[in-house]
């Protein structure tokens, strides 16, 4: 059998976009270690932090960054390329603290300042509120841009999170591989959650940072079509087959006619009762 | 501390994907194995079918049709497998229950043209209660699914010449797709809705019709609900966390229109 621990670290990781600190509460008042069962959830705070691309806020800085896997350096330290710096995460708290100045070395460092500018742009045009970053991954062999995108609004029951993840590849030709995620909670007298993922896979002509976001940004925007698309034929499709919203004849039922007669003739005068 | 727990387990199973109900369900009773009892009987989850011995239709599974490990078919009245002392309602709320079976068999095939539907009655000191449960799945398993529960839980109190209704409504709905340029799309999740209201009565042949018109009435309200957060909210979350149109433009175009606005105002 699951071990208290693993049980309540599987509800860490699956915790809805901004309920992160819901979630833990909850966990606090079932498990009757309340506080102390926290630090043995820290490996599922920190798988959570990564794979959802949590963002901190810089110490002394108003600027989210992003925590990844692909941006990870040892000891729980992170770094960032447009602010050259490195931090600490406390994955439990989700807070940066320990701020290092950071230079990047890569041999595609050009490339990624270019990138960066790039995504920049990209982000303001199409995401209201969002952080992004690019780093060096697998060696120097490839480049991450990460970009993700939250909305909070939990006094109308709603949350929600866009992420995307590409790798770029610039060994021979350039091929840009990645996953958009989707995810909405929705949880007014109920619970209704949105879960996508969408596998990306371009090949690009030229290795220049605005071919490469180019690219990017029109497999975000033909998804986002894609999506919007797949509401109507939902609406349309399975729901409708599932369930009617009237009958074929346009007419509620008759219950006098379908529920009663039989009763009404078993209880002979109709008064039982 | 024990309420505690269960409000917690309920925020929790209100927060966690709505698709893994059932595992968490499990998760939360291992750890708290007190609450099982509590949890199985408010949490709802997708029904499951059985197929009656005696009658060879199908039924549906829940904790109202339930005694030890057998369950009750509506259609025979027996426990399977067989017990010989089952709880079964009082001959005349088995009378109503029989009635209102074939009622919601008319009703489950107009509205779902298909699927499987189950009520079960059992008696109270001052009336009855009732569970009224439909089901319908379309492709279960397949590119593109879907799959409808409805758990309408009621009361009936006896007022004199009327009786007192209180239903409490849950509609389960899971919706997923596939494709190649869609990739994967999951909508799942469940509402609840509760209504209170006196209605009068006549005889026991009110009481089926009374119930048949609360349940049509709130599955409509329910359905007109589920359409509007599943393809509308969540549609518009996403536009909210992303815009198809350049943002650029789209604060152009507010600005000119406050511009109109203004020049139209002076």
């Amino acid at each position: 059998m699951a071990s208290t621990a693993e049980l309540a670290s599987s509800f860490i990781e699956g915790a809805p976009p901004g309920e992160l600190s819901d979630v833990v509460a909850d966990i606090k008042a079932l498990t009757s270690d309340g506080d102390d069962i926290i630090p043995s959830l820290a490996p599922a705070f920190e798988r959570y932090n990564e794979l959802q691309l949590t963002t901190v806020k810089l110490p002394g800085a108003s600027q989210e960054v992003i925590v990844s896997e692909f941006n990870k350096l040892e000891d729980n330290r992170y770094f960032d390329v447009e602010s050259q710096t490195s931090f600490e995460v406390d994955h439990i708290t989700q807070e940066a603290s320990a701020a290092q100045s950071y230079v990047l070395e890569s041999q595609n460092a050009d490339l990624i300042k270019s990138l960066l500018k790039a995504v920049s742009a990209h982000a303001s045009e199409h995401y209201p509120f969002s952080s992004y970053g690019v780093y060096p991954t697998a060696d120097d062999s490839t480049v991450a841009i990460l970009l993700v995108a939250n909305r909070y609004s939990p006094n109308n029951f709603w949350n929600g999170r866009f992420r995307s993840i590409y790798e770029v590849s610039l060994a021979d030709s350039t091929t840009i591989t990645g996953k958009i995620h989707v995810d909405v909670h929705y949880y007014e007298d109920g619970n209704v959650a949105l879960n996508t993922k969408k596998p990306v896979s371009i090949t690009v002509p030229s290795a220049s940072a605005e071919s490469i976001i180019s690219r990017i940004a029109t497999a975000e925007r033909n998804y986002q079509e894609e999506l919007n698309k797949a509401f109507g034929q939902m609406a349309e499709g399975a729901f409708k087959s599932l369930r009617r919203q009237l009958p074929i004849t346009r007419q509620k039922v008759e219950w006098e006619k379908v529920g009663g007669y039989r009763l009404g003739q078993d209880i002979s005068g109709g008064k039982g009762r | 501390m024990a309420d505690a727990q269960f409000d917690s387990a309920l925020d929790l199973l209100r927060r966690l994907n709505p698709r893994d109900t059932k595992q968490n369900l499990q998760a939360i009773t291992s750890i708290v194995p007190d609450l099982t009892e509590d949890l199985l009987s408010s949490v709802d989850q997708p029904l499951e079918i059985r197929r009656c011995p005696k009658t060879k239709r199908d039924y549906l599974l829940c904790d109202y049709n339930r005694d030890g490990d057998s369950y009750r078919s509506p259609w025979s009245n027996e426990f399977d497998p067989p017990l010989d002392d089952g709880t079964v309602p009082s001959e005349r709320v088995r009378k109503l229950e029989v009635a209102a079976n074939d009622a919601f068999d008319v009703y489950r095939e107009l509205y779902y043209e298909g699927g499987v539907g189950s009520v079960y009655f059992w008696d109270l000191d001052d009336g009855f209660a009732g569970v009224i449960l439909l089901k319908k799945g379309t492709s279960p398993g397949g590119k593109q699914s879907g799959e409808w529960d409805s758990i309408h839980v009621f009361e009936a109190t006896d007022r004199g010449r009327a009786a007192h209704y209180k239903l409490t409504s849950t509609v389960i709905l899971h919706l997923a797709n596939e494709t190649e340029a869609l990739g994967e799309m999951d909508l799942s999740g469940n509402m609840t809705r509760q209504i209170e209201l006196d209605l009068p009565v006549e005889s026991d042949v009110s009481h089926v019709a009374n119930v048949g018109r609360l349940v049509e009435d709130m599955e409509l309200k329910m359905r007109n609900l589920l359409q509007e957060v599943y393809f509308g909210k969540a549609k518009d979350v996403v536009g909210e966390l992303r815009s198809l149109a350049p943002l650029s433009e789209t604060n152009r175009d507010r600005a000119t229109q406050q511009e109109m606005i203004r020049s139209l105002q002076r």
